[in-house]
């Protein structure tokens, strides 16, 4: 984008409180998701030790399908905090730590997005973010339930299966889902505006 | 009545939700920098009987609440206990071997499970959103645009729900989304329509919140004041008083007697 953007451009660069209050719906209906998602997790569970990592996935989804959707700086961890914020409004015991959680979360994913410079909306670069929400995840889950005290196996075959599963469901899934959207014609009025576009008016 | 609805009001209820938070990260933290069983076990304990006494509910309303707590201790210290690192085995078959360390560790972790539960509880249980958000622009500066927007999201949640057992009653009606590839349809068949119609109605929500000025944010106005009083005082010794009787008794009264929970801190 140039510098002398025209006033309408400019003022849609940062974000605004339609972006925000997006960011944040998007969470919420994903929030309806994790309430479905958290006996899927659970039935998931009863296949092997470790199994319900296959899904875990789905934890990180608010990040990157928020981004995906968007694409501004910032809507990766506000979608994380507001994920864990309504688990608070809704009365859960482990707020706190959801809230923490998710700021690591979405700090590390939102640091994935700004190595693309928020430029790239890629596929593989969603992935990467969920991979990176995981590791984030991985460095609060050794203070908070000492997994490093772990066998070695568990702790390798829990952390795979883990990255596994972002990749896919944080990835490549919120991926499917926005190009979704994108064909619904949702998209358009959400993402920051080209100078390209307005020049293309003029012209 | 509301079942989200105090009884009565202590002084947690009305101390202000910018210095509360804050007091209950800190605990957090203290709680989760503590290694030693003895001081786990009686921080749960005291936050425990803290939640009974402070939170202005019924005791059967908390107990209820509260009762999650024994499935968060259990998932905690199985895992823990069953596959944790230990060299006095106890017993071992394949893959499990429970250790005399990895056994502790396992209750150590449970009890900090508890007493992070109670301590999250009893936040959630006296702070309510919108005092929260109100308190957050006032006094930390958070700017309008987040405050509101998480406030508005919340009364968003009641349609996204009615919306979701609409679409299940509709594709119902159409014999929809049964059979064996439902699940790979789900996508389609619900995220996308339910995100289309939350999305559009946070546009329209939010146009008309900016055209009102709610992300104005020098020189505005509030509607409910969120002042700094002596209750805040009350409730930060009430706190501090409780953490610090929980780790004053591990060290003078210890149940367990062992040291750091961890290999090699």
């Amino acid at each position: 984008m140039s510098g002398k953007g025209s006033p309408a451009a400019s003022r849609r660069k940062g974000l605004t409180l339609t972006d925000v209050l997006v960011t944040v719906v998007v969470s919420l209906v994903l929030g309806v998701v994790y309430h479905v998602w958290a006996s899927v997790s659970s039935i998931a569970g009863l296949l092997f030790v470790q199994s319900d990592e296959l899904v875990y996935g789905m934890w990180f989804a608010a990040s990157t399908l928020a981004f995906l959707l968007i694409r501004k700086p910032g809507v990766a961890l506000i979608a994380e905090i507001a994920a864990a914020h309504l688990e608070i409004a809704f009365g859960s015991a482990y707020g706190i730590q959801l809230l923490l959680y998710s700021v690591v979360q979405g700090l590390a994913a939102e640091l994935v997005f700004a190595a693309f410079r928020y430029r790239n909306t890629s596929a593989g670069v969603a992935g990467l973010a969920g991979v990176a929400a995981a590791a984030g995840s991985l460095l609060a889950d050794i203070y908070y339930g000492y997994v490093a005290e772990y066998a070695t196996w568990l702790i390798v075959l829990k952390y795979s299966l883990r990255a596994v599963s972002a990749f896919v469901i944080a990835g490549l899934l919120m991926y499917g889902l926005a190009k979704l959207l994108e064909k619904a014609g949702v998209t358009q009025s959400l993402r920051p505006v080209d100078r390209k576009e307005y020049d293309a008016l003029d012209g | 009545m509301k079942f989200f609805e105090p009884s009565r009001e202590t002084w947690l209820h009305r101390a202000n939700p910018a210095l509360k938070l804050p007091l209950f990260v800190v605990l957090f933290v203290l709680t989760v920098l503590t290694h030693r069983i003895d001081a786990s076990f009686y921080l749960a304990c005291a936050f425990l009987l803290l939640l009974f006494c402070a939170s202005g509910y019924p005791p059967w309303k908390t107990a209820l609440l509260a009762s999650g707590f024994a499935l968060a201790f259990a998932s905690a210290s199985l895992t823990m206990i069953l596959f944790g690192k230990g060299s006095e085995i106890w017993w071992s078959l394949g893959p499990v071997s429970i250790s005399e360390e990895s056994f502790y560790r396992g209750l150590h972790v449970g009890f900090r499970s508890i007493a992070f539960g109670s301590q999250g509880l009893l936040l959630v249980l006296t702070t309510s959103s919108t005092g929260l958000f109100y308190a957050l622009m006032q006094r930390l500066k958070l700017s309008p645009k987040y405050a509101y927007s998480f406030m508005a999201s919340i009364r968003l949640m009641p349609m996204a729900l009615e919306e979701l057992r609409i679409r299940r009653d509709a594709l119902a009606v159409r014999g929809t989304g049964r059979g064996s590839f439902s699940l790979m349809r789900l996508p389609e068949l619900y995220a996308l329509p339910l995100l289309a119609q939350s999305i559009r109605r946070a546009q329209r929500t939010a146009l008309a919140m900016e055209v009102k000025r709610f992300d104005t944010g020098k020189t505005r106005t509030y509607f409910y004041a969120s002042p700094i009083t002596w209750n805040d005082f009350a409730a930060f010794l009430l706190l501090a008083g409780t953490a610090a009787a929980a780790l004053l008794l591990a060290n003078g009264l210890p149940v367990f007697g062992l040291g750091d929970m961890r290999m090699d801190p």
